[in-house]
């Protein structure tokens, strides 16, 4: 019951999000207008034309009206840099999203495992050294490491394709795993690095808890203690976040998706920032706080799961 | 390195520089090794590395002129390398003294278009002189919206005697007529009784008379233009089968991709990426003199000390711009004095200069009221555009050496267009992309301050004024050049803004590629594509 | 422990470093060399020089100022505001955890770029300005994973043991839910510190950044992007101070969140 009355409050949340992100990108300096402005040819009158033509001569409280109204009814409006429906762009860089998304999750949790739970429970060398591994994932700035691996695999071994998701032509699933592996590699990494040490903290903190040391006293292997009593509960801070950052991809994966040339959404977004176009931003705007909005309630569906201590 | 201070700490010094040669060797040795993965062009295939996705392939509704569309679309006329202006659809190029321009008593002016013979669509329709003529309409038709109806808004009519000779009559004298047509015609038979705005089959992939048609178009990605089969310019083009142009927004990555082979070509890349580029074997750099030119525009209406010619003149003596030239722009880019460029017709160097001369700028400060640090502004340019960046920190730092204190502000490229236009801002360091046919009017005439024009100086001169709007009004060739000359004499005397130097265009193109010749107006390099072919 | 005092050591003296940056490089950071652009690391030019031949050491010293002003100071505005809300929430529950968990999704779902342009537009660019937008944009994680750890203890014994005997909601949170929760707050926190420092780079972006010709580790690492492969080192200095910078704060909090288990469980 209490989370049909969650799920109806989302409504009204995203409607207030809607009016505060239409707000502030109309904030932002520059308009739709600006990419004519160096183009000689385009004079007052051709200004005055395409302002009309796009329906920015209207007051704005009107036109986030007219936005909602549409939005609503599914009609998402067209693009203003290339005429087509909104729906039809953000619908065709989804695919190549959910791709990246998916395979740098999957490499980030494989990454995470081993580099969270080590340095938690081991001493020495090779906990040190994984520690400090997740300290270079969070300081390295992502453009730079992105930058790093095309050097390395892409122009010094030539093993791996610099960017791009597929090889014209081809498009098959070994051109794919090939062209996904460095962008992936990169947005892995940085998350990877972040999960890992909210993980080791949790875990380290478990470790000293009453009903822990009862197991231990019992005389139960340190190793099932880890599996059957630690790992449970300390999974709860890490899903937080590794949920949030996963809501967080679309915004995520900007960086990434322009230095591997990836056709996803970031690269949309990115696009349509710099051309202002604001009914494809608006669109993916609302993408984006539908999944935050998702995922903190999967989050929080999921926690009494995890740990039996938190109350649905 | 300096032989003395032998010491731990020349060893520690010694030490470093010895590590950085080495890791330098082991990458340009690995980068030696590289397997080669990707193949080379060849006339089967080239590959060029894009860095945007165009918006629309129809050339009227884009705001630039695109290489894409210039594969596909061909325009009655183009400009080549030198900037000339030449017959592509039409059979010449209109003059007064060919008779292809009549001017009226009444002010008003004719020109007759004659097309070459035999050219057709993809589809296999006669390109006509019916296409001009509903060019023209749909452009004037207000259902329509082009990106500009600059040109088309000053045709009355267009008469059309025979299918291959049109007859546009202008309500008054348009200078810049030869290049009206330059995007070409708009194809009657597919997009008349239409809304063109929606038109997504034909924005997509236009039906052109060019030597490729767009085959596929991955959003995101990639498009892909094949040659078609029987092109009106003879058998032996185009050479190449088929373009691929991928879209690499990020020049680093562009340039990687250029490294490892994934593609073959990419055009316009920044400077400070010279000599990479230049070391990429296969690989050369074309240069082509441009038709643009960096300066800083001093807005006279928000800073009123740059109404006083004296501190524009101080300004331009306290900048070393043979430093600039030699070290940040690595010897690419060549000083310029004013708005036209060596490589137009309209070129003059018969006018005022001012070399790097501190003392006289002080002075000169001094004379004006604005001595000792009295003098401050702002100065904004775009972001992330490396060189711009440091040619500013150098100017900073000349100016602070004659006592004017100038801070840096930074801004994305779309804020810094609102910003211009609206003219909330102090000086700017930025290019005009100037038109091939020369254009002062737009950027100096006293009643084109934004939003008339791209006055954005503010400045107000009474004889430049009259004489760039007289050059509008004549279409003969020499007399133009006179005014022109004139103007820009003025105009380096009088120095509403600081010319700093001529952008050179750096494309990177492969070794092999024969018939490429660049460009440097905004007809792009493309122009000649079917020429283009590989050994 | 003693990696702890290590980690402490080493913040201690990059900040001196950063304090001192005037006297130890004075002038050098901003004194051109046209002539000698891009220099390799050299006697005279310890860390190169950079693509104005200014001394990259000195530009390390003073981007150290930006920098961790605007890493550690940010942090801490962050963890304030997240610890803040994420206590609240999970401490009170019902309404407040609603209002208060739907107002973080809210903020959370509008990409930090949006956000940092739109507000570029609005204020005028300085250091303290910079924190605060840094650190208001960056308070979400640590508020969701606070209201986490809140969840995980608000029923056990000793709170309801402390509720029942009379305690106020304040000094319960203080004294016995603050605690047990510090691991996530403590990595959450650190964590901030390196994406600030990061983050200040990407304002320099959109008018909002500190402006040329100053310093920081991030527009530094930015700049250097065009010649990472023909001028590694340039990016290279500023980027292994992020590092050394972000492991010694997260030194530093491990050793923190250790201590703190420590003392909980002394009492017990």
């Amino acid at each position: 019951m209490k989370y049909f009355r969650r799920v109806g409050v989302s409504v009204p949340l995203l409607l207030a999000i809607s009016l505060g992100v239409f707000g502030l990108i109309h904030l932002i300096p520059g308009g739709p207008m600006a990419v004519y402005l160096s183009s000689p040819g385009v004079r007052p009158e051709d200004l005055a034309r395409l302002t009309r033509a796009l329906g920015l001569d209207q007051p704005l409280w009107r036109q986030y009206l007219q936005w909602l109204g549409g939005f609503v009814t599914g009609e998402w409006g067209f693009s203003f840099s290339d005429g087509r429906p909104v729906i039809d762009r953000v619908a065709e860089r989804l695919p190549a999203t959910i791709e990246l998304m998916g395979a740098s999750i999957v490499m980030a949790l494989v990454a995470t495992a081993p580099l969270g739970i080590i340095p938690a429970v081991g001493r020495g060398w090779v906990s040190r050294g994984l520690s400090i591994v997740s300290f270079a994932g969070i300081s390295l700035p992502v453009f730079w490491f992105g930058l790093v691996l095309q050097l390395v695999f892409a122009i010094g071994l030539g093993w791996l394709p610099s960017s791009g998701r597929t090889t014209p032509g081809d498009g098959g699933a070994m051109d794919r795993l090939a062209h996904v592996l460095l962008p992936a590699a990169m947005l892995g990494a940085v998350h990877a690095a972040a999960w890992a040490r909210y993980l080791r903290a949790s875990i380290a903190d478990t470790l000293e808890q009453p009903f822990v040391n009862a197991a231990r006293a019992r005389g139960v292997p340190p190793g099932l203690v880890l599996a059957r009593h630690a790992l449970r509960p300390a999974l709860l801070p890490a899903l937080t976040i590794i949920l949030l950052d996963a809501a967080l991809m679309v915004a995520g994966t900007v960086v990434t998706e322009s230095v591997f040339a990836w056709p996803g959404l970031g690269s949309l977004f990115t696009e349509a920032l710099a051309r202002r176009d604001y009914t494809v931003l608006m669109a993916m705007l609302m993408l984006a706080s539908t999944a935050v909005v998702a995922c903190n309630l999967v989050a929080d569906l999921l926690y009494p799961l995890l740990d039996p201590r938190v109350r649905a | 390195m300096t032989p003395h201070g032998w010491g731990p700490t020349f060893r520690f010094a010694f030490w470093w520089g010895q590590t950085f040669r080495f890791a330098l060797v082991l990458a340009l040795a690995a980068e030696c090794a590289r397997n080669a993965v990707a193949p080379g062009p060849t006339n089967d295939l080239l590959i060029v590395g894009y860095d945007r996705e165009p918006d629309t392939l129809n050339r009227f509704s884009t705001h630039i002129l695109e290489d894409i569309q210039s594969c596909v679309s061909e325009g009655l006329t183009t400009t080549d390398e030198q900037m000339n202006v030449v017959p592509l659809l039409a059979a010449e190029v209109p003059t007064l003294e060919n008779g292809g321009v009549r001017m009226r008593a009444d002010g008003r002016m004719d020109v007759t278009w004659k097309l070459r013979p035999g050219v057709k669509w993809h589809d296999g329709t006669p390109h006509t002189s019916a296409d001009v003529k509903f060019t023209v309409d749909a452009i004037n038709d207000p259902s329509y919206n082009p990106e500009s109806t600059d040109g088309f808004d000053r045709i009355s009519s267009v008469d059309t005697p025979d299918p291959l000779t049109a007859i546009v009559h202008y309500k008054e004298v348009y200078a810049p007529y030869a290049l009206q047509f330059v995007r070409g015609t708009l194809p009657k038979h597919v997009l008349q009784g239409r809304d063109i705005d929606t038109a997504n089959d034909y924005n997509r992939s236009p039906l052109g008379t060019g030597p490729y048609r767009v085959a596929e178009w991955k959003s995101g990605e990639f498009i892909r233009l094949e040659r078609v089969a029987d092109y009106w310019g003879g058998p032996q083009y185009p050479k190449i089968k088929q373009i691929l142009f991928r879209f690499i927004a990020n020049t680093n990555t562009r340039i990687n991709q250029l490294k490892s082979g994934e593609v073959h070509l990419v055009a316009m890349f920044p400077w400070d990426k010279y000599r990479e580029v230049a070391a990429i074997a296969g690989t050369i750099v074309h240069r082509t003199a441009g038709n643009a030119y960096e300066h800083v525009t001093l807005n006279e209406q928000a800073v009123p000390a740059f109404r006083d010619v004296r501190v524009r003149r101080a300004l331009m003596h306290a900048i070393d711009r043979e430093l600039i030239v030699k070290t940040i722009l690595e010897g690419l880019a060549p000083i310029t004095n004013g708005p036209i460029q060596p490589v137009s017709w309209a070129f003059t160097d018969d006018t005022t200069t001012y070399a790097f001369d501190p003392a006289r700028a002080k002075a000169l400060l001094a004379e004006a009221g604005w001595g000792d640090g009295k003098l401050s502004f702002t100065l904004i340019t775009q972001a992330g555009f490396a060189v711009r960046e440091s040619v500013a920190q150098v100017l900073q730092k000349q100016f602070r050496d004659v006592g004017v204190d100038m801070k840096i502000e930074l801004h994305d490229g779309t804020t810094i267009s609102s910003v211009w236009f609206e003219g909330k801002f102090e000086a700017m360091l930025h290019w005009w992309q100037m038109p091939a046919d020369p254009e002062l009017t737009l950027f100096f005439a006293a009643d084109r301050t934004p939003p008339a024009g791209r006055n954005i100086n503010y400045f107000k001169d009474e004889a430049l004024t009259r004489l760039v709007y007289a050059s509008d009004r004549t279409v003969d060739r020499a007399e133009r050049k006179r005014l022109l000359g004139l103007a820009q004499q003025r105009i380096a005397e009088l120095l509403p803004e600081l010319p700093l130097y001529s952008i050179t265009k750096l494309d990177a193109i492969p070794a092999g590629l024969q018939g490429f010749k660049g460009n440097p107006s905004n007809a792009g390099i493309f122009w000649n594509v079917r020429e283009w072919g590989l050994r | 422990m003693r990696r702890g005092r290590l980690a402490a050591a080493v913040l201690l003296l990059l900040i001196v470093a950063a304090l001192l940056a005037p006297w130890l490089a004075s002038g050098a950071a901003d004194t051109m060399d046209l002539a000698n652009r891009r220099a390799a690391p050299s006697l005279s030019h310890w860390f190169g020089t950079d693509e104005l031949g200014r001394d990259l050491l000195a530009r390390v010293f003073f981007g150290a100022r930006v920098s961790l002003a605007v890493g550690l100071l940010s942090a801490l505005v962050a963890g304030a505001l997240g610890v803040s809300v994420g206590a609240a929430s999970g401490f009170f529950g019902g309404g407040v955890d609603a209002v208060l968990m739907r107002a973080t999704d809210a903020v959370l779902s509008v990409p930090r770029l949006l956000l940092l342009m739109a507000a570029a537009a609005v204020v005028q660019p300085s250091v303290p300005v910079l924190v605060l937008l840094v650190g208001g944009i960056g308070w979400m994680e640590t508020a969701r994973v606070t209201r986490a750890a809140f969840l995980q203890s608000r029923d056990r014994e000793f709170v309801l043991a402390a509720r029942a005997a009379g305690a106020s909601p304040v000094r319960v949170i203080l004294a016995h839910l603050l605690p047990n929760a510090s691991g996530p707050i403590i990595v959450s926190m650190t964590l901030a510190v390196g994406r600030g420092i990061l983050l200040e780079s990407a304002l320099s972006f959109f008018g909002a950044g500190v402006q040329p010709p100053t310093a920081s580790w991030g527009n530094m690492l930015y700049q250097a992007q065009t010649t990472m492969s023909t001028e590694p080192w340039l990016a290279l200095f500023p980027g292994l101070f992020i590092f050394i910078t972000s492991v010694a704060v997260n030194a530093l909090g491990d050793s923190l969140g250790e201590a703190s288990v420590s003392e909980r469980r002394a009492p017990a």
